[in-house]
């Protein structure tokens, strides 16, 4: 690759009238990266999402992806850049067969993408998130969770090289927790996907990325790996301590 | 999935319905199409100056609301427009008749009327729902009113007058022409990737745009395809009045009367249009000129009972809805008649209490 980051934000901001949701946060996230988000209740961490992958306008700042400037851009630029994202409620069509919603992306941002051979048609992205035999069903009609997995699977039907994903595990019980999290390992091994992954829940979070940011009121406050990132007293300070030390 | 039904006759209906109303085989839907086309076509060498007036505004409407469907139905963008490209289309044909081709006249009406759904798509197909009805129904009235404005003070006319008008048939089969095109133009929409992305956009714009669709061009293309429709209707039309004025070719029930057909029929759905252009029409001339305001109550009547009781449109009706209805009836009446009893039994327990 051309050394450029696959994806880097430099100083966004994203302001609602007078509340500053996003606070001049930079990152920038190399290939094959397993970073995460966490931060308490309206930190801005699914503002910070929107602005990565098109669906918000930051109100100043710069986004690149692969050294391409991103900034403006909209939402279908940014999947066709090999940016994919899911939403937090599964966004799925309702009336669609689950293999049908799984079609759409690969018809779409995917259509002329390389891709890896495990994404290389519906049956082999429903083998991969484990919803094979839920094919012909309509997706209003499966589980919650499975939901969550079609999410993903509408996600890299798209071919992306990078994987935004937004509070995944929440509702899942622990062991769909924890086969979730297989899973996110699981794509960026073998699909080389850089992945950054939002999630309420910080001791899971930290139990498997490999970085993580951390977001309060709008502005990044800490950035680096778990272990050191438990210790910052300003990040202890605005968690009140409690899930960290548990955590840790 | 859904299990057959039992008796004989049950079976028959269940086949009919699907073969009918399933909008899942190309090969059927063409068939029928045919069918339904050629049937059209024989139409004038037998039926009544009155039976092909008829079917005229039958197939008018067919086209409109069949092409409003295409794009307004699997977006859900309500437009109210279909009155402004029809005028544009009529007012084309006006102009320019006496000196061109039939065909290039229509042609000029849907390319205009397309070029004018481009530049209103572009300013107002980023607002949704009730904003973007209201402002369809606004530039609709805005261009009446430009064009009533222009004629009085510059050419200094009311209306226009349409001397050399072509033959009835010719007129008539222009119009089943474009009702076919429309129908055949949506059963082709629908198996593309074009359509695809309409229905994702219907569905959820905005997990469609992260999906990789170019909405925005998506739904200009489709606006202006459904514009283009009403455009070559209203060039086709005009000749049929011979003589047309701002308010009779803009006239915004032309829209609103595209928008009941699609309801009334089914938004969702290929045939449901074109059912309910025919039960309207059907309506329309038999009704409109003995009684003009039991029409319009039966219009009414038949759009708040299709949205209460039929919401997926007269295509979505099926036998069960029927039985489903039936029995909802018997438990309604068995429920009037009950409370009675209960009642008595409640004021005995009162008593005892």
């Amino acid at each position: 690759m051309n050394g450029h980051p696959q994806l880097e934000a430099r100083g966004v901001t994203v302001r609602f009238g007078g509340l500053t949701a996003v606070d001049d946060v930079s990152a920038a996230f190399a290939a094959g990266e397993l970073a995460g988000i966490i931060g308490p209740n309206g930190a801005g961490k699914t503002t910070f999402f929107n602005a990565l992958s098109g669906v918000q306008q930051p109100t100043s700042g710069e986004l690149f992806a692969h050294g391409q400037r991103l900034t403006g851009a909209k939402p279908h630029q940014y999947a066709a850049h090999g940016i994919a994202r899911t939403f937090q409620t599964p966004r799925v069509f309702g009336q669609l067969s689950v293999a049908a919603n799984i079609d759409f992306g690969l018809q779409f941002a995917g259509l002329h993408r390389k891709s890896s051979w495990l994404l290389k048609d519906e049956d082999s992205i429903l083998h991969l998130i484990g919803l094979s035999d839920q094919a012909g069903l309509p997706a209003a009609a499966i589980t919650p969770s499975q939901q969550r997995l079609l999410e993903i699977g509408m996600a890299l039907a798209t071919r992306p090289k990078l994987l935004l994903l937004d509070e995944v595990a929440a509702g899942l019980t622990e062991a769909e927790v924890e086969a979730m999290a297989q899973l996110i390992r699981r794509l960026r091994d073998e699909l080389d996907l850089t992945v950054i992954w939002i999630e309420h829940a910080v001791t899971t979070l930290l139990r498997h990325v490999e970085r993580v940011l951390v977001l309060h009121q709008g502005r990044k406050i800490a950035d680096g790996a778990p272990s050191e990132v438990i210790r910052n007293p300003e990040v202890v300070e605005a968690y009140l301590g409690d899930e960290m030390t548990e955590a840790a | 999935m859904s299990t057959l039904p039992a008796t004989r006759w049950e079976r028959l209906v269940y086949r009919v319905r699907t073969f009918l109303l399933d909008t899942e085989h190309l090969g059927r839907d063409l068939l029928v199409l045919v069918a339904l086309a050629g049937w059209a076509l024989a139409l004038p060498h037998y039926g009544s100056e009155f039976v092909v007036s008829m079917a005229l505004t039958c197939l008018m409407y067919i086209a409109l609301a069949t092409s409003w469907t295409l794009f307004c139905g699997t977006t859900r963008y309500l437009s109210l427009a279909t009155a402004a490209f029809f005028g544009l289309g009529a007012y084309v044909s006006a102009l320019f008749i006496d000196s061109w081709g039939w065909l290039a006249v229509i042609g000029a009406g849907a390319g205009i009327a397309s070029l004018v759904a481009v530049l209103m798509g572009s300013a107002v197909l980023h607002l949704r729902g009730t904003y973007f009805a209201v402002l369809t129904f606004g530039m609709t009235e805005l261009i009446r009113h430009a064009i009533a404005y222009w004629e009085k003070q510059v050419t200094g006319t009311v209306g226009r007058v349409l001397t050399v008008v072509p033959e009835r048939d010719t007129v008539y089969l222009t119009m089943l022409g474009l009702a076919v095109l429309a129908v055949a133009v949506s059963i082709v929409v629908r198996r593309t990737r074009f359509g695809l992305g309409l229905m994702g956009i219907g569905a959820d714009e905005q997990r469609a745009q992260t999906l990789g669709v170019n909405t925005r061009v998506a739904k200009i293309g489709g606006f202006a395809l459904t514009a283009a429709f009403a455009g070559a209707v209203g060039a086709a039309m005009s000749v049929r009045w011979t003589y047309i004025d701002p308010a009779t070719v803009f006239n915004p029930f032309i829209g609103f009367q595209t928008v009941l057909i699609a309801l009334i029929g089914g938004v969702a759905t290929l045939w449901g249009p074109l059912i309910a252009a025919i039960v309207f029409s059907l309506l329309a001339e038999s009704l409109r000129l003995q009684a003009p305001q039991l029409y319009l109550m039966t219009l009414g009547l038949l759009l708040i009972l299709s949205v209460l009781y039929l919401p997926g449109g007269l295509a979505s009706l099926r036998w069960s809805t029927l039985r489903q209805w039936r029995d909802d009836t018997q438990a309604w009446w068995k429920e009037l008649r009950e409370p009675k009893s209960r009642k008595a039994a409640n004021t005995v327990q009162g008593t005892r209490a």
